[in-house]
């Protein structure tokens, strides 16, 4: 098997302070579709005090947390691990950031009194938080996930909670196209942000499990950055991604079928 | 005039309730709210000169009440208590209502009478300072629909103010961090409950958790003062343990009121012993006890109980009725309540309903299956609907993957595709489970039901309105009583 050597080595960044609205899934999905094509995992949680190199990852994830959370965590992010940090993803390292890891990774976010929190500043963009708090279930549709022949292979299923509006600079392109939900800002029609390898996603929660061709996206180009580009991920089934996305839809058509 | 309010306000309830039961309706909460229309303080006026105890927190508020009402009951006194889930304003104050008649009957005869209320944890501010309670339990505090009760601080400060709008000696809960802090500015009448240290300590090194592949999320690893990791010694579930914080010094308090346990017998078992004690005396106070309810968040569950009814005890100057050794020995007459582990007789099967609602819940109820030994098969339901939270990605919160799932797999409710997702993800094979439509979900409960074996159990997990769903199907296809009303 040619998989025998094959490693993937997830960085789980504040896993004891970022864990808000499932995040976890999507380590959880990341593992399990790299272990059932034989990928041999390892998974280290980095959290305030250890050191982050990034010799030692081929994917970080950065999820969100409660703002007493995030406000802990903010000095060693920005402060401490921020310029190592911000080398990795200049030097094309895998990221996926939710919600409040998202907002981190921009210039500032401004809260509703005007005052700024100054954040990491490594990809353009800059948050501002409003009173209105966008939480629903949402659609997006990206295209670099579009397969032929795959009816909705450019789908991404999620669901949003935030208050957050995220505007993107120039350097920074959108992930996806809003069909359902507000997305960045609930004004531009987009959704999440993509800078060199980064990802990043107002998608709480189930987000990787739900859409399996993000989760390979993902694995494909970590995999390919370590082992070089004639790196083919093995191909692996959907079959039970694609029966909760079918129950999904059919709930979105239903609705709620209450007592 | 403000006599002819409350009268107004009393009969405005009776009207609405007989006019609800005309249409065929449960009457739990909308009498109160119409009556509290007229007179918004009646239930200040309900309960004053009356002696209160609240429950609130996250988790167990159901089953605390509950045992706290059996034991009150088992020892003399004339209970009234409110509906499960009719835990606001609105159901307290017509729980209140429709309870004057026996309380009135009881006074008159010279019995003794104590209101035992259950009260949700985000209204407890507002609800607390008309209650005006004698003794209030804090059970625990853990993630719950965020959406809707915003961060565990906020909850927590809720809480907090509804204490400060009485005098009530606080019950809390020891091994939570959260909940203990409660006790800052208010240590002369703060009683603490929880596990020995001891026990933890034994069990923990004895009969360590199955680890899973990443650990669950955790809602409070750092100290809410100085925001430095917490150090545990032991652990019982979830964040509750033997914390402490090495930079500011905050730690855990020792508990008047403490179980003391033994992990090498299973606490899914029926008929599980451990043993209640009453550190308050000296020498401390000791009673085995056969846990009414099992599983392991019932030790907190029965040792607060037993707390809240003793110190009452103290506080309305009967020591001698409500007694440690009397309150611990009544708590072994408790019975479950539905939904929460009670175990129903269908024909030669047996089914047993276990409510699941937020991330610690669930984790606890699952960690109850596979330790149960008569557990075969496992019924999952998972709706979305605004009472339960919108969201259901909490369901990853929860470590499936360290927990053993029974042969045979079933999962329904709205959200069906998701819980057979993450069902799947924790490594169960997907030919294990049969997932189904929330329309389908009677026709699959007849399947699961007739699949199983006499002698075994089938353990249905549903979240809140999928609960409210299950219980009208087992009403009307199985014809069991509606014994929830």
């Amino acid at each position: 098997m040619e998989n025998k050597e094959i490693e993937l080595r997830i960085c789980h960044m504040y896993p004891d302070l970022l864990n808000l609205y499932g995040d976890r899934g999507n380590v959880l999905s990341l593992i399990r579709r790299a272990e059932l094509r034989g990928i041999k995992v390892k998974l280290v949680p980095v959290s305030i005090g250890d050191d982050f190199d990034e010799n030692d990852f081929d994917i970080v994830f950065l999820g969100g947390g409660q703002d007493a959370e995030q406000n802990v965590i903010r000095r060693d992010f920005v402060e401490v691990k921020g310029p190592k940090v911000k080398d990795a993803i200049e030097h094309g390292m895998v990221f996926l950031c939710i919600c409040g890891g998202y907002q981190m990774l921009g210039n500032y976010y401004q809260e509703h009194d005007g005052t700024k929190i100054e954040c990491l500043g490594a990809i353009d963009v800059y948050t501002v938080g409003e009173d209105v708090r966008y939480i629903q279930d949402t659609t997006y549709e990206a295209d670099f996930l579009k397969v032929d022949g795959v009816a909705d292979s450019g789908k991404l299923y999620g669901f949003e909670n935030h208050s957050g509006r995220t505007y993107l600079g120039p350097s920074v392109k959108p992930m996806a196209k809003v069909i359902e939900g507000a997305g960045n800002n609930g004004k531009d029609g987009f959704e999440g942000a993509i800078y060199n390898n980064v990802y990043c996603t107002y998608s709480h929660g189930s987000f990787l499990p739900k859409n399996p061709r993000m989760t390979d996206h993902l694995l494909r180009i970590a995999l390919k950055r370590r082992y070089g580009e004639e790196y083919e991920l093995p191909e692996l089934p959907t079959d039970c991604e694609d029966f909760a996305r079918a129950a999904l839809l059919r709930y979105k058509e239903k609705g709620n079928t209450a007592p | 005039m403000a006599s002819l309010r409350y009268h107004f306000a009393i009969l405005s309830a009776k009207a609405t309730r007989l006019a609800l039961r005309i249409m065929g309706r449960g009457a739990t909460t909308l009498p109160g709210k119409v009556a509290v229309k007229f007179d918004p303080l009646l239930l200040q006026k309900l309960c004053s000169g009356r002696d209160c105890v609240t429950i609130t927190g996250t988790n167990g508020k159901t089953t605390t009440t509950h045992m706290i009402t059996d034991i009150f009951r088992n020892c003399g006194y004339t209970v009234v208590t409110n509906v499960s889930g009719a835990n606001l304003l609105s159901g307290v104050t017509t729980s209140m209502i429709f309870g004057l008649k026996d309380m009135k009957k009881a006074e008159k005869a010279g019995k003794k009478v104590i209101c035992v209320l259950e009260t949700d944890e985000a209204a407890y501010g507002k609800i607390a300072c008309q209650i005006k309670p004698k003794v209030s339990v804090v059970t625990n505090l853990f993630r719950d629909q965020l959406d809707r009760f915003g961060e565990l601080a906020h909850t927590r400060d809720l809480i907090a103010k509804g204490l400060d709008t009485c005098e009530a000696d606080i019950l809390l809960n020891s091994d939570d961090s959260l909940v203990s802090e409660l006790y800052k500015g208010r240590e002369g009448r703060t009683v603490f409950y929880g596990l020995s240290e001891e026990s933890m300590h034994y069990n923990n090194v004895t009969y360590p958790d199955k680890s899973g592949v990443l650990p669950a999320s955790s809602d409070a690893e750092y100290c809410t003062g100085c925001r430095t990791k917490y150090t545990y010694t032991a652990r019982s579930f979830g964040h509750l343990g033997a914390f402490s914080c090495a930079k500011c010094g905050k730690t855990r308090q020792k508990p008047r009121f403490y179980v003391e346990y033994d992990l090498s017998k299973n606490p899914s078992d029926e008929g599980y012993e451990l043993s209640l004690c009453d550190g308050g005396a000296s020498p401390a106070k000791e009673k085995r006890v056969k846990l009414p309810i099992p599983g392991m968040h019932n030790f907190y569950n029965s040792i607060s109980a037993v707390a809240a009814c003793v110190r009452m005890g103290e506080k309305i100057g009967d020591t001698e009725g409500l007694s440690f050794e009397k309150c611990a020995a009544a708590l072994e007459h408790v019975e479950a309540a539905f939904g929460r582990m009670e175990k129903i007789s269908i024909g030669d099967k047996k089914i047993c309903v276990l409510l699941v609602k937020n991330p610690v819940g669930l984790d606890r109820a699952l960690s109850f299956v596979a330790g149960a030994s008569d557990a075969e098969g496992i019924y999952m339901l998972l709706n979305s609907n605004i009472a339960d939270g919108k969201d259901v990605s909490w369901i990853w919160d929860v470590d499936f993957e360290s927990k053993e799932f029974p042969e045979k797999v079933y999962v329904s409710g709205d959200r069906y595709g998701d819980m057979m997702l993450r069902i799947v993800y924790s490594g169960v094979d997907r030919s294990r489970i049969i997932a189904k439509p929330m329309e389908d979900c009677a026709e699959l409960l007849d399947q699961a039901i007739s699949d199983s074996t006499p002698g075994k159990c089938l353990y249905i997990l549903p979240n809140y309105t999928s609960m409210l769903a299950l219980r009208s199907i087992l009403v009307k296809r199985y014809h069991l009583k509606d014994f929830w009303k």
